[in-house]
Protein backbone atom coordinates (compact mmCIF):
# COMPACT_ATOMS: atom_id res chain seq x y z
CA UNK A 1 0.00 0.00 0.00
CA UNK A 2 2.44 2.49 0.84
CA UNK A 3 4.49 2.23 -2.34
CA UNK A 4 0.67 2.59 -4.11
CA UNK A 5 0.08 5.93 -2.21
CA UNK A 6 3.51 7.18 -2.75
CA UNK A 7 3.05 6.47 -6.44
CA UNK A 8 -0.57 8.10 -6.08
CA UNK A 9 0.87 11.22 -4.28
CA UNK A 10 3.51 11.53 -6.81
CA UNK A 11 1.11 11.44 -9.84
CA UNK A 12 -1.22 13.65 -8.03
CA UNK A 13 2.16 16.26 -7.17
CA UNK A 14 3.00 15.40 -10.50
CA UNK A 15 -0.61 16.06 -12.13
CA UNK A 16 -1.02 19.23 -10.02
CA UNK A 17 2.45 20.45 -11.26
CA UNK A 18 1.50 20.00 -15.04
CA UNK A 19 -1.70 21.94 -14.52
CA UNK A 20 -0.04 24.98 -12.70
CA UNK A 21 2.69 24.64 -15.22
CA UNK A 22 0.33 25.05 -18.05
CA UNK A 23 -1.41 27.49 -16.22
CA UNK A 24 1.47 30.00 -16.26
CA UNK A 25 2.79 28.61 -19.76
CA UNK A 26 -0.40 29.72 -21.27
CA UNK A 27 -0.97 33.38 -18.94
CA UNK A 28 3.00 34.13 -19.91
CA UNK A 29 2.66 35.97 -23.16
CA UNK A 30 -0.30 37.65 -22.19
CA UNK A 31 1.56 38.85 -19.30
CA UNK A 32 4.19 39.81 -21.66
CA UNK A 33 1.93 42.06 -23.78
CA UNK A 34 0.44 43.49 -20.75
CA UNK A 35 3.84 44.37 -18.96
CA UNK A 36 4.77 45.83 -22.28
CA UNK A 37 1.41 48.18 -22.68
CA UNK A 38 2.25 49.32 -19.00
CA UNK A 39 6.14 49.98 -20.21
CA UNK A 40 5.02 52.18 -23.36
CA UNK A 41 2.21 54.02 -21.64
CA UNK A 42 4.06 54.41 -18.06
CA UNK A 43 7.70 54.96 -18.57
CA UNK A 44 10.25 58.29 -19.16
CA UNK A 45 12.06 56.72 -21.84
CA UNK A 46 13.83 58.23 -25.14
CA UNK A 47 15.29 55.90 -28.20
CA UNK A 48 15.85 56.26 -31.60
CA UNK A 49 14.28 53.47 -34.16
CA UNK A 50 14.30 52.72 -37.77
CA UNK A 51 11.06 52.46 -39.19
CA UNK A 52 10.86 49.87 -42.12
CA UNK A 53 8.04 49.79 -44.67
CA UNK A 54 7.31 49.75 -48.04
CA UNK A 55 10.75 49.56 -48.80
CA UNK A 56 11.91 52.81 -47.22
CA UNK A 57 13.47 52.77 -43.94
CA UNK A 58 13.79 55.99 -41.92
CA UNK A 59 15.13 56.84 -38.50
CA UNK A 60 12.91 58.70 -36.10
CA UNK A 61 13.39 59.64 -32.31
CA UNK A 62 10.67 59.84 -29.51
CA UNK A 63 10.77 61.31 -26.09
CA UNK A 64 7.79 59.94 -24.55
CA UNK A 65 7.38 61.07 -20.42
CA UNK A 66 4.48 60.39 -17.92
CA UNK A 67 4.44 63.35 -15.19
CA UNK A 68 1.41 63.66 -12.53
CA UNK A 69 -0.39 61.66 -15.09
CA UNK A 70 0.13 64.16 -17.83
CA UNK A 71 1.96 62.53 -21.20
CA UNK A 72 4.27 64.29 -23.04
CA UNK A 73 5.40 62.69 -26.22
CA UNK A 74 7.80 64.00 -29.10
CA UNK A 75 8.20 62.23 -32.10
CA UNK A 76 10.87 63.26 -34.79
CA UNK A 77 11.93 62.62 -38.03
CA UNK A 78 15.71 62.22 -38.62
CA UNK A 79 16.64 61.59 -42.00
CA UNK A 80 13.18 61.99 -43.61
CA UNK A 81 10.18 64.94 -43.82
CA UNK A 82 11.76 66.51 -40.74
CA UNK A 83 7.87 66.22 -39.78
CA UNK A 84 7.34 65.86 -35.65
CA UNK A 85 4.78 65.37 -33.44
CA UNK A 86 4.69 66.75 -30.23
CA UNK A 87 2.05 65.77 -27.42
CA UNK A 88 1.64 67.23 -24.59
CA UNK A 89 -1.73 65.90 -22.31
CA UNK A 90 -5.04 66.22 -24.96
CA UNK A 91 -2.86 68.40 -27.56
CA UNK A 92 -1.97 66.71 -30.16
CA UNK A 93 0.60 69.39 -32.63
CA UNK A 94 1.88 67.65 -36.00
CA UNK A 95 4.50 70.26 -37.81
CA UNK A 96 4.75 69.63 -41.19
CA UNK A 97 7.71 71.90 -42.56
CA UNK A 98 7.08 70.33 -46.30
CA UNK A 99 3.65 71.26 -46.34
CA UNK A 100 5.25 74.86 -43.75
CA UNK A 101 1.95 73.60 -41.57
CA UNK A 102 1.48 73.05 -38.28
CA UNK A 103 -2.03 70.84 -37.06
CA UNK A 104 -2.92 71.26 -33.98
CA UNK A 105 -5.41 68.62 -32.46
CA UNK A 106 -7.30 67.88 -29.31
CA UNK A 107 -8.50 64.80 -28.19
CA UNK A 108 -10.15 63.08 -25.04
CA UNK A 109 -8.78 63.46 -21.70
CA UNK A 110 -6.28 59.98 -21.05
CA UNK A 111 -9.19 58.75 -18.21
CA UNK A 112 -11.16 58.41 -21.49
CA UNK A 113 -8.98 57.55 -24.40
CA UNK A 114 -7.29 54.14 -23.18
CA UNK A 115 -9.98 53.50 -20.74
CA UNK A 116 -12.47 52.84 -23.92
CA UNK A 117 -10.06 50.61 -25.27
CA UNK A 118 -10.04 46.70 -24.68
CA UNK A 119 -6.95 45.51 -22.75
CA UNK A 120 -5.84 41.57 -24.17
CA UNK A 121 -7.61 39.45 -22.74
CA UNK A 122 -9.37 36.20 -22.55
CA UNK A 123 -11.96 37.29 -25.78
CA UNK A 124 -8.67 38.56 -28.09
CA UNK A 125 -7.68 34.56 -27.75
CA UNK A 126 -10.90 33.99 -29.86
CA UNK A 127 -8.87 36.01 -32.44
CA UNK A 128 -5.07 35.74 -32.14
CA UNK A 129 -2.88 33.00 -31.01
CA UNK A 130 -0.78 34.42 -28.58
CA UNK A 131 2.65 32.71 -27.84
CA UNK A 132 6.03 32.86 -26.72
CA UNK A 133 8.44 31.72 -29.41
CA UNK A 134 11.97 31.72 -28.15
CA UNK A 135 14.71 34.00 -25.87
CA UNK A 136 16.60 35.91 -27.76
CA UNK A 137 19.20 38.65 -27.70
CA UNK A 138 18.73 41.59 -29.48
CA UNK A 139 22.25 44.40 -29.35
CA UNK A 140 23.21 42.52 -25.91
CA UNK A 141 19.48 42.41 -24.70
CA UNK A 142 17.38 40.10 -23.27
CA UNK A 143 14.28 39.84 -24.67
CA UNK A 144 10.77 37.21 -25.53
CA UNK A 145 9.96 36.65 -28.95
CA UNK A 146 5.74 37.06 -28.59
CA UNK A 147 3.78 36.56 -31.58
CA UNK A 148 0.27 37.75 -32.24
CA UNK A 149 -1.30 36.05 -35.20
CA UNK A 150 -4.48 36.29 -36.21
CA UNK A 151 -7.13 33.35 -36.97
CA UNK A 152 -8.65 34.82 -39.66
CA UNK A 153 -7.42 37.60 -42.51
CA UNK A 154 -9.45 40.64 -41.13
CA UNK A 155 -6.35 41.79 -38.85
CA UNK A 156 -2.91 41.57 -38.64
CA UNK A 157 -0.20 39.96 -37.08
CA UNK A 158 2.44 41.44 -34.98
CA UNK A 159 6.16 39.64 -33.57
CA UNK A 160 7.54 41.41 -30.63
CA UNK A 161 10.78 41.41 -28.77
CA UNK A 162 9.90 42.53 -25.66
CA UNK A 163 12.94 42.91 -22.90
CA UNK A 164 12.81 42.17 -19.35
CA UNK A 165 11.64 45.83 -18.26
CA UNK A 166 8.73 45.75 -20.89
CA UNK A 167 10.07 47.15 -24.04
CA UNK A 168 9.32 46.25 -27.19
CA UNK A 169 12.92 46.47 -29.22
CA UNK A 170 11.67 45.39 -32.09
CA UNK A 171 8.06 45.12 -33.68
CA UNK A 172 6.75 43.49 -37.23
CA UNK A 173 3.79 43.76 -38.09
CA UNK A 174 2.70 40.60 -40.89
CA UNK A 175 0.56 40.43 -43.22
CA UNK A 176 -0.70 36.53 -42.53
CA UNK A 177 -2.17 36.29 -45.90
CA UNK A 178 -0.44 34.30 -48.64
CA UNK A 179 1.43 32.57 -46.65
CA UNK A 180 2.97 35.37 -44.26
CA UNK A 181 4.48 38.80 -45.01
CA UNK A 182 6.52 41.21 -42.93
CA UNK A 183 4.94 44.68 -44.12
CA UNK A 184 6.08 46.64 -41.24
CA UNK A 185 9.06 46.90 -38.47
CA UNK A 186 10.19 48.87 -36.09
CA UNK A 187 13.61 48.20 -34.42
CA UNK A 188 15.10 50.45 -31.97
CA UNK A 189 18.84 51.18 -32.52
CA UNK A 190 18.83 53.21 -28.74
CA UNK A 191 16.71 52.94 -26.00
CA UNK A 192 17.16 54.42 -22.79
CA UNK A 193 14.58 54.45 -19.21
CA UNK A 194 14.59 58.14 -17.65
CA UNK A 195 14.18 59.06 -14.19
CA UNK A 196 13.39 62.05 -15.37
CA UNK A 197 12.91 64.16 -18.92
CA UNK A 198 12.67 68.19 -18.87
CA UNK A 199 10.36 69.97 -20.50
CA UNK A 200 12.89 71.03 -23.08
CA UNK A 201 12.77 67.93 -24.31
CA UNK A 202 9.38 68.61 -25.99
CA UNK A 203 9.67 71.82 -27.55
CA UNK A 204 9.84 71.70 -31.33
CA UNK A 205 13.61 71.62 -33.05
CA UNK A 206 11.82 73.87 -35.97
CA UNK A 207 10.98 77.74 -36.36
CA UNK A 208 7.53 77.92 -37.65
CA UNK A 209 7.83 81.15 -38.86
CA UNK A 210 5.62 81.25 -42.17
CA UNK A 211 3.99 78.55 -40.94
CA UNK A 212 0.44 78.45 -41.40
CA UNK A 213 -1.43 77.29 -38.16
CA UNK A 214 -4.75 75.00 -38.69
CA UNK A 215 -6.10 74.70 -34.62
CA UNK A 216 -9.34 73.69 -33.67
CA UNK A 217 -9.97 75.98 -30.86
CA UNK A 218 -13.52 74.05 -29.98
CA UNK A 219 -13.50 72.43 -26.72
CA UNK A 220 -12.15 68.77 -26.19
CA UNK A 221 -14.54 65.98 -27.50
CA UNK A 222 -16.89 64.79 -25.23
CA UNK A 223 -17.61 60.62 -25.99
CA UNK A 224 -21.33 59.56 -26.45
CA UNK A 225 -22.03 63.06 -28.11
CA UNK A 226 -22.36 61.77 -31.65
CA UNK A 227 -25.57 60.97 -33.80
CA UNK A 228 -26.36 57.42 -34.83
CA UNK A 229 -23.88 56.83 -37.38
CA UNK A 230 -22.56 53.21 -37.06
CA UNK A 231 -21.22 50.55 -39.38
CA UNK A 232 -23.99 47.62 -39.98
CA UNK A 233 -21.07 45.55 -40.77
CA UNK A 234 -17.94 44.68 -38.46
CA UNK A 235 -15.80 41.50 -38.43
CA UNK A 236 -16.00 38.96 -35.72
CA UNK A 237 -14.48 40.62 -32.20
CA UNK A 238 -14.50 44.13 -32.90
CA UNK A 239 -17.03 46.76 -31.27
CA UNK A 240 -17.58 49.96 -30.95
CA UNK A 241 -15.11 51.41 -28.36
CA UNK A 242 -15.77 55.19 -28.76
CA UNK A 243 -18.18 57.32 -30.44
CA UNK A 244 -18.15 61.26 -30.07
CA UNK A 245 -18.63 64.32 -32.41
CA UNK A 246 -15.90 67.06 -32.60
CA UNK A 247 -14.47 69.80 -34.51
CA UNK A 248 -11.50 69.55 -36.89
CA UNK A 249 -9.33 71.59 -38.15
CA UNK A 250 -10.20 72.18 -41.93
CA UNK A 251 -12.87 70.74 -41.79
CA UNK A 252 -16.72 73.10 -41.61
CA UNK A 253 -19.13 71.85 -39.38
CA UNK A 254 -19.03 68.89 -36.74
CA UNK A 255 -17.31 65.23 -37.23
CA UNK A 256 -18.56 62.39 -35.92
CA UNK A 257 -15.83 60.03 -34.97
CA UNK A 258 -16.31 56.55 -34.54
CA UNK A 259 -13.89 54.22 -32.93
CA UNK A 260 -13.73 49.98 -33.57
CA UNK A 261 -11.44 47.63 -32.00
CA UNK A 262 -10.95 44.05 -31.44
CA UNK A 263 -8.65 45.23 -28.41
CA UNK A 264 -5.46 45.07 -30.73
CA UNK A 265 -6.25 46.32 -34.14
CA UNK A 266 -8.67 49.60 -34.12
CA UNK A 267 -10.23 51.22 -37.02
CA UNK A 268 -11.64 54.75 -36.49
CA UNK A 269 -14.80 55.95 -38.97
CA UNK A 270 -15.22 60.04 -39.64
CA UNK A 271 -17.58 61.22 -40.76
CA UNK A 272 -17.98 64.41 -42.23
CA UNK A 273 -21.60 65.71 -42.31
CA UNK A 274 -23.36 67.01 -45.42
CA UNK A 275 -19.55 67.43 -47.16
CA UNK A 276 -19.19 69.66 -50.20
CA UNK A 277 -18.13 67.36 -52.45
CA UNK A 278 -21.64 65.69 -52.12
CA UNK A 279 -23.44 68.00 -53.86
CA UNK A 280 -21.25 67.11 -57.09
CA UNK A 281 -23.51 64.05 -57.78
CA UNK A 282 -20.50 62.18 -58.87
CA UNK A 283 -20.61 60.00 -55.34
CA UNK A 284 -16.63 58.96 -55.38
CA UNK A 285 -14.41 56.81 -53.50
CA UNK A 286 -10.79 56.71 -52.97
CA UNK A 287 -8.58 54.92 -50.68
CA UNK A 288 -5.01 55.24 -49.57
CA UNK A 289 -2.04 53.43 -48.01
CA UNK A 290 0.02 55.44 -45.20
CA UNK A 291 2.15 52.95 -43.54
CA UNK A 292 0.61 49.83 -42.54
CA UNK A 293 -2.58 51.68 -42.55
CA UNK A 294 -5.33 52.21 -44.84
CA UNK A 295 -7.67 54.63 -45.43
CA UNK A 296 -10.81 54.70 -47.62
CA UNK A 297 -13.02 57.12 -48.29
CA UNK A 298 -16.34 57.42 -49.62
CA UNK A 299 -20.02 58.89 -49.31
CA UNK A 300 -22.90 57.83 -47.71
CA UNK A 301 -26.21 59.58 -48.09
CA UNK A 302 -24.43 62.80 -48.47
CA UNK A 303 -21.94 62.49 -46.30
CA UNK A 304 -18.48 61.95 -46.14
CA UNK A 305 -17.61 58.66 -44.72
CA UNK A 306 -13.69 57.99 -43.91
CA UNK A 307 -12.35 55.03 -42.05
CA UNK A 308 -8.67 54.80 -40.89
CA UNK A 309 -8.09 51.44 -39.80
CA UNK A 310 -4.26 49.23 -39.03
CA UNK A 311 -6.22 46.61 -40.87
CA UNK A 312 -6.21 44.62 -44.00
CA UNK A 313 -7.49 46.72 -47.09
CA UNK A 314 -10.75 44.91 -47.34
CA UNK A 315 -11.44 45.80 -43.70
CA UNK A 316 -11.21 48.93 -43.67
CA UNK A 317 -13.69 49.23 -46.91
CA UNK A 318 -16.14 46.95 -45.69
CA UNK A 319 -16.35 48.62 -43.07
CA UNK A 320 -16.45 52.09 -44.33
CA UNK A 321 -18.69 50.77 -46.84
CA UNK A 322 -21.52 49.65 -44.19
CA UNK A 323 -21.71 53.03 -42.05
CA UNK A 324 -25.13 54.39 -42.12
CA UNK A 325 -27.12 56.64 -40.57
CA UNK A 326 -29.40 54.70 -38.31
CA UNK A 327 -31.35 57.75 -36.88
CA UNK A 328 -35.11 57.37 -37.72
CA UNK A 329 -35.01 59.51 -40.77
CA UNK A 330 -33.10 56.53 -42.50
CA UNK A 331 -34.68 53.66 -41.23
CA UNK A 332 -34.40 51.30 -43.58
CA UNK A 333 -31.70 52.20 -46.14
CA UNK A 334 -30.63 48.55 -47.55
CA UNK A 335 -26.40 48.23 -47.62
CA UNK A 336 -24.58 46.59 -49.84
CA UNK A 337 -22.87 44.65 -46.39
CA UNK A 338 -25.65 42.06 -46.74
CA UNK A 339 -22.97 39.71 -48.02
CA UNK A 340 -19.77 40.37 -45.80
CA UNK A 341 -16.57 39.92 -47.30
CA UNK A 342 -14.49 36.90 -47.11
CA UNK A 343 -11.16 37.74 -46.51
CA UNK B 1 28.89 36.95 -63.33
CA UNK B 2 32.22 36.43 -62.77
CA UNK B 3 33.61 34.96 -59.28
CA UNK B 4 35.35 38.38 -58.28
CA UNK B 5 32.18 40.35 -58.53
CA UNK B 6 30.37 37.77 -56.54
CA UNK B 7 32.96 37.78 -53.69
CA UNK B 8 33.26 41.88 -53.26
CA UNK B 9 29.38 41.41 -53.29
CA UNK B 10 29.58 39.05 -50.75
CA UNK B 11 32.02 41.05 -48.53
CA UNK B 12 30.48 44.28 -49.05
CA UNK B 13 26.90 42.48 -47.56
CA UNK B 14 29.64 41.58 -44.64
CA UNK B 15 30.88 45.01 -44.24
CA UNK B 16 33.77 43.74 -44.93
CA UNK B 17 34.51 46.13 -48.65
CA UNK B 18 36.51 48.82 -48.21
CA UNK B 19 34.14 52.21 -48.55
CA UNK B 20 35.88 53.11 -51.61
CA UNK B 21 35.23 49.83 -53.41
CA UNK B 22 31.76 49.79 -51.61
CA UNK B 23 30.71 53.00 -53.65
CA UNK B 24 32.03 52.07 -56.67
CA UNK B 25 30.05 48.46 -56.02
CA UNK B 26 27.08 50.76 -55.27
CA UNK B 27 26.94 52.14 -58.41
CA UNK B 28 27.05 49.38 -60.30
CA UNK B 29 24.52 48.02 -58.44
CA UNK B 30 22.25 50.25 -59.03
CA UNK B 31 22.12 50.02 -62.90
CA UNK B 32 22.99 45.91 -63.51
CA UNK B 33 20.15 44.11 -62.79
CA UNK B 34 21.55 40.71 -62.68
CA UNK B 35 23.76 41.80 -59.80
CA UNK B 36 20.49 43.53 -58.31
CA UNK B 37 19.04 39.68 -57.96
CA UNK B 38 22.48 38.59 -56.76
CA UNK B 39 22.19 41.52 -53.72
CA UNK B 40 18.82 40.78 -53.03
CA UNK B 41 19.35 36.52 -52.22
CA UNK B 42 21.96 37.56 -49.96
CA UNK B 43 19.84 40.25 -48.13
CA UNK B 44 17.18 37.78 -47.38
CA UNK B 45 19.26 35.00 -46.13
CA UNK B 46 20.91 37.32 -44.47
CA UNK B 47 17.97 38.47 -43.11
CA UNK B 48 16.52 35.41 -42.00
CA UNK B 49 20.45 34.50 -40.34
CA UNK B 50 20.16 37.34 -38.19
CA UNK B 51 16.65 38.19 -37.25
CA UNK B 52 15.83 34.47 -36.37
CA UNK B 53 18.92 33.39 -35.22
CA UNK B 54 18.30 30.46 -32.50
CA UNK B 55 14.68 29.85 -33.75
CA UNK B 56 13.75 26.65 -36.09
CA UNK B 57 12.46 28.26 -39.68
CA UNK B 58 9.45 27.66 -40.17
CA UNK B 59 8.21 25.91 -43.01
CA UNK B 60 7.27 29.25 -44.52
CA UNK B 61 9.95 31.22 -43.66
CA UNK B 62 12.20 28.63 -45.39
CA UNK B 63 10.34 28.25 -48.44
CA UNK B 64 10.70 31.68 -48.98
CA UNK B 65 14.34 31.98 -48.57
CA UNK B 66 14.38 28.33 -50.81
CA UNK B 67 12.48 30.55 -53.44
CA UNK B 68 14.76 33.30 -53.07
CA UNK B 69 17.11 31.13 -53.75
CA UNK B 70 15.83 30.00 -57.22
CA UNK B 71 13.99 32.91 -58.55
CA UNK B 72 13.73 36.45 -58.08
CA UNK B 73 12.84 37.40 -54.61
CA UNK B 74 10.02 40.07 -54.01
CA UNK B 75 11.19 43.61 -53.21
CA UNK B 76 9.55 43.42 -49.91
CA UNK B 77 12.22 40.71 -49.05
CA UNK B 78 14.93 42.78 -50.08
CA UNK B 79 14.21 45.93 -48.61
CA UNK B 80 13.31 44.58 -45.60
CA UNK B 81 16.47 42.78 -45.29
CA UNK B 82 18.12 45.69 -45.87
CA UNK B 83 16.05 47.50 -43.62
CA UNK B 84 17.77 44.83 -40.78
CA UNK B 85 21.26 45.55 -42.17
CA UNK B 86 21.20 49.10 -41.68
CA UNK B 87 19.47 49.17 -38.40
CA UNK B 88 22.16 46.49 -37.00
CA UNK B 89 25.03 48.45 -38.12
CA UNK B 90 23.34 51.53 -36.90
CA UNK B 91 23.10 49.68 -33.06
CA UNK B 92 26.69 48.31 -33.57
CA UNK B 93 27.84 51.74 -34.01
CA UNK B 94 29.93 50.62 -36.75
CA UNK B 95 33.18 53.08 -38.08
CA UNK B 96 33.56 55.41 -41.02
CA UNK B 97 33.87 52.09 -43.65
CA UNK B 98 30.55 50.65 -42.81
CA UNK B 99 28.86 54.26 -42.86
CA UNK B 100 29.72 54.87 -46.22
CA UNK B 101 28.23 51.04 -46.94
CA UNK B 102 25.34 52.29 -45.09
CA UNK B 103 24.79 55.34 -47.07
CA UNK B 104 25.24 53.61 -50.15
CA UNK B 105 23.11 51.12 -49.49
CA UNK B 106 20.08 53.51 -48.18
CA UNK B 107 21.05 55.40 -51.27
CA UNK B 108 20.37 52.22 -53.17
CA UNK B 109 17.15 51.67 -51.48
CA UNK B 110 15.77 55.34 -52.83
CA UNK B 111 17.14 54.39 -55.62
CA UNK B 112 15.03 50.83 -56.56
CA UNK B 113 11.93 50.28 -58.27
CA UNK B 114 9.07 50.74 -56.27
CA UNK B 115 10.87 52.60 -53.50
CA UNK B 116 9.20 56.08 -53.49
CA UNK B 117 10.84 58.53 -51.13
CA UNK B 118 8.37 61.42 -50.32
CA UNK B 119 5.39 59.69 -51.10
CA UNK B 120 2.66 57.55 -49.77
CA UNK B 121 1.55 55.06 -51.13
CA UNK B 122 -1.43 55.24 -53.11
CA UNK B 123 -4.08 52.79 -54.27
CA UNK B 124 -7.07 53.95 -56.71
CA UNK B 125 -10.21 51.73 -55.96
CA UNK B 126 -10.92 52.21 -59.73
CA UNK B 127 -7.75 52.15 -61.83
CA UNK B 128 -4.45 51.56 -59.57
CA UNK B 129 -1.52 54.17 -61.06
CA UNK B 130 2.00 54.85 -60.07
CA UNK B 131 2.27 57.33 -56.73
CA UNK B 132 4.32 59.00 -59.16
CA UNK B 133 1.33 59.64 -61.39
CA UNK B 134 -0.37 61.21 -58.02
CA UNK B 135 -0.96 64.99 -57.93
CA UNK B 136 0.89 67.02 -55.95
CA UNK B 137 0.33 67.48 -52.31
CA UNK B 138 -2.08 70.78 -51.59
CA UNK B 139 -0.42 73.56 -49.77
CA UNK B 140 -3.65 74.62 -48.91
CA UNK B 141 -5.87 73.20 -46.54
CA UNK B 142 -8.51 75.23 -47.06
CA UNK B 143 -9.08 75.29 -50.98
CA UNK B 144 -7.02 71.72 -51.91
CA UNK B 145 -5.92 72.80 -55.43
CA UNK B 146 -7.53 70.75 -58.55
CA UNK B 147 -5.23 68.75 -61.28
CA UNK B 148 -6.32 69.13 -64.82
CA UNK B 149 -8.15 66.23 -66.07
CA UNK B 150 -8.64 65.31 -62.61
CA UNK B 151 -11.88 64.84 -60.54
CA UNK B 152 -12.12 66.71 -57.49
CA UNK B 153 -10.01 65.44 -54.65
CA UNK B 154 -11.86 64.47 -51.87
CA UNK B 155 -9.53 64.83 -49.21
CA UNK B 156 -7.25 67.75 -48.35
CA UNK B 157 -3.96 65.92 -47.09
CA UNK B 158 -3.66 68.13 -43.88
CA UNK B 159 -7.20 66.83 -43.48
CA UNK B 160 -6.19 63.00 -43.70
CA UNK B 161 -2.94 64.03 -41.21
CA UNK B 162 -5.56 65.19 -39.06
CA UNK B 163 -7.84 61.74 -39.17
CA UNK B 164 -4.89 59.50 -38.80
CA UNK B 165 -3.78 62.24 -35.73
CA UNK B 166 -6.55 61.80 -34.53
CA UNK B 167 -6.68 57.50 -34.91
CA UNK B 168 -3.68 57.69 -33.53
CA UNK B 169 -4.79 58.06 -30.23
CA UNK B 170 -7.30 55.33 -29.90
CA UNK B 171 -4.77 52.87 -31.39
CA UNK B 172 -3.04 50.13 -29.53
CA UNK B 173 0.61 52.05 -28.54
CA UNK B 174 2.15 49.33 -30.82
CA UNK B 175 -0.39 50.36 -33.61
CA UNK B 176 -0.19 54.30 -32.50
CA UNK B 177 3.67 54.04 -32.65
CA UNK B 178 3.27 52.18 -36.15
CA UNK B 179 0.57 55.12 -37.24
CA UNK B 180 2.32 58.36 -36.07
CA UNK B 181 6.12 57.03 -37.29
CA UNK B 182 3.68 56.69 -40.98
CA UNK B 183 2.75 60.18 -40.83
CA UNK B 184 6.04 61.40 -39.98
CA UNK B 185 8.03 59.50 -43.00
CA UNK B 186 5.00 59.34 -45.47
CA UNK B 187 3.16 62.41 -47.42
CA UNK B 188 -0.30 62.47 -46.86
CA UNK B 189 -1.24 64.73 -50.01
CA UNK B 190 -0.71 61.91 -52.57
CA UNK B 191 -4.51 60.94 -52.46
CA UNK B 192 -5.42 59.64 -55.04
CA UNK B 193 -9.20 60.42 -56.23
CA UNK B 194 -10.84 57.26 -57.94
CA UNK B 195 -14.08 57.70 -60.26
CA UNK B 196 -17.07 57.40 -59.44
CA UNK B 197 -17.32 54.13 -61.03
CA UNK B 198 -15.37 52.54 -58.96
CA UNK B 199 -15.99 48.54 -58.64
CA UNK B 200 -16.64 47.79 -54.52
CA UNK B 201 -14.62 45.44 -53.63
CA UNK B 202 -15.92 41.61 -54.33
CA UNK B 203 -18.34 40.20 -51.54
CA UNK B 204 -19.37 36.75 -50.81
CA UNK B 205 -21.12 35.47 -47.85
CA UNK B 206 -18.62 35.00 -44.41
CA UNK B 207 -18.19 34.51 -41.42
CA UNK B 208 -18.66 38.15 -40.21
CA UNK B 209 -21.16 39.71 -37.03
CA UNK B 210 -23.44 42.25 -37.65
CA UNK B 211 -22.92 45.06 -35.23
CA UNK B 212 -26.26 45.70 -33.23
CA UNK B 213 -26.82 49.31 -32.29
Amino acid sequence: MRPTLRARDCLGALALALILCGAAGAAEPTQWLARMNRALTTLDYEGTFAHWQGGRVEMLRIIHRVEHGVVCERLTSLDGSGREFIRRGSDLTVYLPDKKVVLVEHMLPKSSLLGGIPVINAETAHFYRIRKVAHMRIDQHDTRLITVMPKDAYRYGYRLWIDRGGMPLKIQLWDTRHGGEVIEQIAFASLTVRSHIPDSAFAPGLSTAGYRWLRNDAPAPKAGDASAWGALWLPPGFHMAMRASQSMPGTPGQVDHLVYTDGLASVSVFVERKAAASTSGTPATESARMGASYVFSTFVQGHRVTAVGEVPARTVRSIADSVRDQSPAYPSLPGPFAHPPRP
Amino acid sequence: MNEELDSQLSAMFDDELPAAECELLARRLSRDEALKARWSRYAVIGAVIRAERGVVLQSVVADRVNAALTKEPRFADTAEARGLHGWVRLAAGAGLAAGVAAVSILWLRMEAPGAQPGQMTVASTAAPAPASAAPRAADSFVVPPLARHQPMMMIPPTQLADYVVAHSAYSWPISRGSLLSSLMVSDPGTLSPSAAAAQRAPRSHGNATHASR
